[in-house]
């Protein structure tokens, strides 16, 4: 058997097709390990026994795989009769995996703040929620723009992993396409070539975005 | 069954999970040097071809590259065994990161470094094996044993090209009996029992070389 060059082309408005598919799991991924991981990362900063747990909760997630995460979360949910769909239960899988990672990153951003800033805001009597939202998250966001979007890309890329949960994104459609003929090279090269595409346009827009946030300061 | 017999069928697949991630480091630390190196010291079109090359490594999605090599290398003739197809996939992917860290760790030394061997008349070779390099690395050996993570957490991958490691075992034992809530957390478990202590000795190393830097705002 060869590789099958028209074959290979004739797989592309398929695989294609699932792009939207793949963006939606994505930026869900993105917005909601985000969320979730400033979430941790200021229960981690409250301190006390909260924060002791989320201090182990990221440690642990760091340590673990997200494809075991993923088999977790998609075989023991059912047990407990929480039925979420395989495309649910990825999109919690993957926000939940790299909350950890964004706390990670957080905690860098918040750190490099100095001190005086929390102390200027509690001394105009702002409030806990007002220093955190006025304060300390525009200043934390203009710090961690880069480390953010690599997360960001990572995510991106950890996006196939949902094939495994029978989620038609671009991986899946190339595996359907694969089961269908019985070759599996083309199609999933295929896949791979749109994923690089994707993964290297989008890394190149961030690259910019973040020189635009960083303006006249950039280093 | 018993949680014991799960822990034993589940450490069944240390082997290949410990074996995977040693022939991964066989890829990914000549990758890392070799390209980082080059990297650093290219410019123009070599330097184009280099990054390239690291690019496609890196910023690949790491399942879909697994697949493609494992369908697609027969096709052009290479039968290689689903181990070596593994290794190297995940090695040089690894091995593409751990280049971008060589190269940043070359890059932030400062320039007197490498002027100071040229007034001592040493040759080029010379001033990066003996003087750039050793600093560079031991800059940079915190990343690198992250990367060590993230290559042994990778190696889950690998249950899906039909390697028994601990992920396979951890399947094959839930399909037999389904009690998916103790096989899957002592899954999780087990990775976290291998990548734990390799985090905390990362944590260490980076305390060594980067003592006293903590200051941060409080939030």
């Amino acid at each position: 058997m060869q590789f099958d060059v028209a074959f290979a082309l004739s797989t592309v408005p398929t695989i294609l097709g699932a792009i939207g598919m793949t963006l939606l799991v994505a930026a869900v991924s993105c917005v909601g390990a985000s969320a979730i991981g400033f979430g941790l990362e200021l229960i981690r900063r409250s301190g006390g026994l909260g924060g002791l747990f989320v201090r182990f909760l990221i440690d642990f997630i760091r340590a673990t795989p997200v494809l075991v995460w993923l088999y977790c979360l998609y075989f023991i949910l059912p047990f407990y009769g929480i039925r979420l769909g395989a495309l649910a239960t990825g999109m919690i899988g993957l926000s939940l995996y790299y909350s950890g990672y964004l706390a990670e990153v957080f905690k860098a951003g918040i750190d490099a703040i100095p001190n005086g800033q929390g102390e200027a805001a509690r001394a105009l009597g702002l409030g806990r929620i007002d220093m955190t939202v006025f304060v300390i998250a525009p200043q934390m966001l203009r710090n961690i723009a880069a480390p953010m979007g690599n997360y960001f890309v990572s995510i991106l890329k950890a996006t196939p992993y949902l094939a495994v949960l029978a989620v038609p994104e671009m991986l899946g459609r190339a595996f359907d396409i694969a089961s269908e003929t019985y070759r599996y090279a083309e199609p999933l090269t295929v896949a791979g070539l749109i994923f690089l595409g994707l993964a290297l346009l989008i890394s190149h827009a961030i690259k910019r975005l973040e020189n635009r946030l960083m303006g006249p300061t950039a280093r | 069954m018993s949680i014991l017999e799960i822990w034993l069928g589940i450490l069944q697949g240390f082997r290949v999970t410990a074996l995977v991630t040693l022939y991964g480091l066989v890829f990914a630390i000549p990758f890392g040097l070799i390209f980082g190196v080059a990297q650093y010291m290219t410019t123009g079109p070599a330097r184009f071809v280099v990054t390239s090359i690291i690019e496609f490594w890196r910023s690949s999605a790491v399942i879909i590259l697994l697949f493609v090599f494992y369908y697609a290398l027969p096709l052009a003739g290479l039968a290689l065994s689903a181990m070596t197809v593994s290794a190297m996939v995940l090695g040089l992917n690894i091995g593409g990161y751990a280049s971008q860290a060589v190269r940043a760790g070359l890059q932030a030394l400062d320039r007197g470094q490498k002027e100071a061997g040229h007034a001592l008349g040493l040759s080029r070779s010379t001033i990066l094996l003996r003087i750039e390099l050793p600093q560079a690395l031991v800059a940079m050996s915190p990343t690198f044993i992250n990367q060590l993570i993230q290559l042994v957490k990778a190696t889950s991958l690998v249950s899906l090209v039909t390697l028994t490691d601990m992920t396979f075992r951890a399947k094959e034992i839930s399909q037999i009996e389904y009690d998916p809530v103790p096989i899957y957390t002592s899954l999780l478990l087990a990775y976290f029992i291998v990548c734990y202590p390799v985090a905390l000795f990362g944590r260490w190393v980076e305390r060594r070389i980067n003592p006293a830097r903590e200051a941060r705002c409080a939030v």
